[in-house]
């Protein structure tokens, strides 16, 4: 598919199908492989070791989710010691084969398939989180874009495709959040007393006096509602214009970094897929201008 | 530039997951993961209600009172809370979280006694009264 050089179709000139296939720079879609890549292992070691703790749990506490129910999936056991390795080895491969631009598509669905094994055994025990839809769909839409170098100059419409997923992911996950918010909180949720309860449970230095100035939790839950009905899909139109993309970006990263100070979550995964709408491609720029392609 | 082939397929592919998590979001559940709805912190508390927090309490046998976080028995506390109504049920459940804690710290002396508890703060206004209950729901003793 990726830089066919036969029959390529004519530009196409519906504003959704534009939108989607708007071309971006091949060496953006490099960059961000690698550095999703490698963010495999600091996941799977580091930052979130109780998946690997679920290969000592019980079968009898396993709670198979739909998509466990219908591909048949083993039940997590020892083997899941294993399998993590099978994985990170996987990433580490899939970021030197990026990095070279050599089989991306083998190295990439690979570890794209492995990763969401690894999720479906960290999300079936009982409670699941929400904080990396964006970044599985970087792993999956990342290889369809085929061969891309570092160094690459050229713009490609299956990179603009990519990278418009994972903006789309990446908006999905904060405004579909406040629609969540909507149907199982009710639109009174904003007046509700949710942040209390989550500093209540979860407090830090830094938030714990704020139990006492129930206002500001108020006032910051109407603020996260705005941000991710309103904010969040101003991304969407404008992730392409370097003016507003950085400021947007360093804006979600920033109260990423807010609420871990907060309540002691992050949305890690979630961050590194938000790096696709920034200029990565100037990381290797320079280096492009020394190394014609 | 993409075929006209390469843009169906990616246009199918976007149409796909747009309905998949459309879907999820207005009536799928955490079951349909990776496209139900991302409903963390998605519900109401009553700012003059009770907020729980829920952890698991053991007792060695030594007869030595730990709080059990999730590096001991490979369940973190929302797993707890969502398996909740399984451990109220069946509190023999418990057990497993005994095994868990063999297995990921065998240089520790096994657990005798594995509870439930939930600790209810009492709100008034959204601001915590000091008010606070525990009561154990679910209760596993070594037989």
């Amino acid at each position: 598919m990726t830089g066919a050089p036969i029959g390529p179709a004519p530009a196409p000139r519906w504003g959704l199908t534009r939108w989607l296939f708007s071309p971006a720079p091949l060496a953006r879609v490099a960059v961000l492989r690698v550095l999703l890549y490698l963010f495999i292992p600091v996941d799977v070691l580091l930052t979130t070791t109780w998946v690997r703790a679920h290969a000592q749990v019980p079968p009898e506490l396993y709670v198979p989710l739909r998509i466990g129910r219908l591909l048949p999936l083993p039940t997590p056991g020892p083997w899941v010691e294993a399998f993590q390795v099978v994985l990170v080895l996987a990433a580490l491969l899939a970021a030197l084969a990026a990095a070279r631009a050599r089989l991306p598509r083998l190295t990439g669905w690979l570890v794209a398939c492995l990763y969401l094994e690894w999720m479906v055994i960290a999300m079936s025990y009982g409670k699941v989180d929400h904080d990396r839809f964006a970044f599985l769909v970087a792993l999956f839409v990342l290889p369809s874009v085929g061969r891309a170098s570092l160094r690459s100059r050229e713009r490609h419409e299956a990179a603009g495709w990519a990278l418009a997923m994972i903006a789309l992911a990446v908006v999905a996950t904060y405004t579909l959040a406040a629609v969540a918010k909507i149907r199982f909180g009710g639109w009174d949720w904003v007046d509700g007393a949710t942040l209390t309860r989550a500093v209540l449970r979860r407090s830090t230095p830094l938030s714990e006096p704020l139990l006492e100035v129930p206002i500001l939790l108020q006032a910051a839950q109407y603020g996260l509602m705005v941000m991710e009905l309103a904010l969040a899909p101003l991304l969407l139109v404008r992730w392409r214009d370097p003016r507003w993309t950085w400021g947007l970006a360093t804006a979600f990263l920033g109260f990423h970094l807010m609420t871990f100070s907060m309540i002691t979550i992050i949305f890690l995964p979630h961050c590194m897929a938000l790096l696709a709408l920034l200029p990565l491609e100037r990381l290797t720029a320079r280096e492009a201008e020394r190394v014609p392609v | 530039m993409l075929t006209a082939g390469g843009r169906r397929v990616r246009s199918g592919a976007t149409l796909l997951l747009a309905v998949l998590l459309l879907a999820g979001t207005f009536v799928g559940q955490d079951d349909d993961f990776p496209f139900g709805p991302f409903r963390m912190y998605s519900t109401r508390d009553d700012p003059d209600g009770t907020v729980v927090s829920t952890r698991v309490e053991a007792v060695d046998t030594g007869g030595t009172l730990q709080v059990v976080d999730e590096s001991s028995t490979g369940l973190k506390r929302a797993e707890v809370e969502g398996q909740a109504g399984r451990f109220r049920a069946d509190p023999d459940l418990l057990g497993a979280l005994s095994t868990a804690h063999d297995r990921l710290r065998p240089q520790e002396l096994p657990y005798a006694e594995v509870r439930v508890v939930e600790r209810s703060y009492r709100l008034q206004d959204s601001r915590p009264t000091g008010a606070q209950t525990e009561r154990v729901v679910a209760r596993w003793v070594r037989p």
